[in-house]
């Protein structure tokens, strides 16, 4: 076999062209070290294990989470030999593995979030409390939102509800569901609300929520958002960001809109208040009628006795006028023609009697 | 008055309205037997239009894993 002769700059290139055809795409998974950032472009850090180290590269822009140096990570790169003769990784996406790299990866990331305002309250927007059309991206192939629709159905009626299915982990779950966010807020008219949900995983799975570029994509969201991602005691960047956290997809559900249940109870509760406040009402001018009338009867009784009073007053001075009462003090009334010889008749109390006149003078 | 063309939402405003008029300067006898019979109308309403509503959910077409 002829022996092939390689210029320098053909051997790199026919290399690059080898590792290209034969490794497009590794995964290598080892230890950060010698970390760095130059100009705020360019990051370049070595990844070890006990026997082997090997150089990476990458642009600032693909550095999903922040990264230490004694961080656990997998980096998905192309592997290249420089014309320098450096040997490269090219850095296409990296991410913490391991438990202690991923809660060191979301410390770090929370941290220069939190230094930008992300969480802070006073960004929160209130969702409607009964929204018509809303936005959700999830996996429609989870058991999260199987659950999700059927409190929704339970809970409430008459909503537009649309879908975008993307991955809910593994390395193009953040960008896919960068991009439907994306797709629901450069829509003519805007869902309400932005609901993106997933089930319960391991913390490897719900790192996904943990991407940088997504917490942004959330947390610049002209709709707003509610997110609902793993159990109760999970907490993610993403929900952080987000208007509204809800602890589990179920409970997004129930966040999201009020059950009729509650509301048509509500509605009969407030139909009822209004026969109460009729009653009362009838009550009070029962009352007032009643108080009225009362009054009238009280101030016609006040006359009766006055006017019984002044009659029976009216009745003594009658009395006193009677004859009889006269005749009784012991004067007697005469009755006659009183001239003399004429026959008069005289009434005293007790008798009538008849006499002649003998004398009538003149007193 | 109750009409079918008001959403949910409307009649619940209305039903509130209602009941606070009820407690408010206007209240007047001769027209709150009208107004609590429209109360409980609305109620009913309410009810009949929220168990019979259901959701529209459509998962749409576009493809986000970059490739459409």
């Amino acid at each position: 076999m002829d022996e092939i002769l390689f210029s320098v700059s053909d051997f790199v290139a026919v290399t690059n062209q080898t590792l290209e055809y034969a490794y497009p795409t590794v995964s290598v998974v080892g230890e950060v070290a010698e970390y760095r950032i130059s100009q705020g472009k360019w990051v370049s850090f070595k990844l070890k294990d006990a026997g082997a180290v090997v150089n990476c590269f990458a642009g600032v822009y693909q550095m999903r989470t922040p990264l230490e140096d004694g961080m656990k990570v997998i980096v998905v790169a192309q592997p290249r030999l420089n014309p320098k003769g450096y040997f490269n990784l090219n850095v296409k996406a990296v991410k913490p593995v391991g438990e202690g790299s991923i809660k060191k990866g979301f410390e770090l990331l929370k941290a220069k979030l939190a230094a930008e305002g992300l969480f802070a309250p006073e960004r929160k927007r209130t969702l409607p409390r009964v929204p018509r059309h809303v936005a959700v991206v999830t996996s429609t192939e989870s058991a999260a939102y199987a659950d999700f629709c059927r409190i929704v159905n339970e809970r409430w009626g008459g909503l537009k509800i649309d879908v975008a299915h993307t991955q809910v982990q593994g390395m193009p779950a953040p960008d896919q569901m960068i991009r439907a966010i994306e797709y629901f807020n450069g829509l003519d008219t805007l869902p309400e609300v932005l609901v993106i949900i997933r089930g319960g995983g391991s913390a490897e799975d719900l790192a996904t929520f943990n991407d940088e570029p997504l917490a942004r994509a959330i947390a610049s969201s002209r709709i707003p958002t509610l997110v609902g991602v793993g159990h109760e005691v999970d907490h993610t960047l993403a929900d952080m960001v987000a208007d509204a956290r809800a602890a589990t997809p179920t409970h997004a559900a129930e966040t999201l809109v009020p059950d009729r249940g509650e509301i048509i109870r509500s509605a009969h509760v407030q139909a009822q208040s209004a026969s109460n406040l009729l009653v009362q009402a009838i009550d009070h001018y029962s009352q007032q009628t009643r108080q009225s009338l009362e009054g009238a009867f009280r101030r016609i009784q006040e006359r009766l006795d006055a006017t019984f009073d002044r009659l029976s007053v009216l009745r003594g001075v009658v009395s006193q006028l009677n004859p009889e009462h006269v005749l009784r003090r012991g004067y007697a009334l005469v009755r006659g023609d009183i001239k003399p010889g004429k026959v008069i008749e005289i009434e005293t109390y007790k008798n009538i009697i008849t006499a002649e006149v003998q004398d009538a003078r003149e007193k | 008055m109750p009409e079918k063309n008001k959403s949910v939402q409307q009649k619940l405003t209305e039903l509130s309205e209602l009941v606070e008029w009820f407690q408010g300067a206007d209240f007047k006898l001769e027209t709150a037997v009208d107004k609590f019979q429209s109360a409980e109308k609305l109620a009913a309403e309410i009810e009949k239009d929220l168990t019979e509503l259901k959701n529209e959910i459509s998962v749409v077409k576009k493809h986000f894993d970059g490739n459409g």
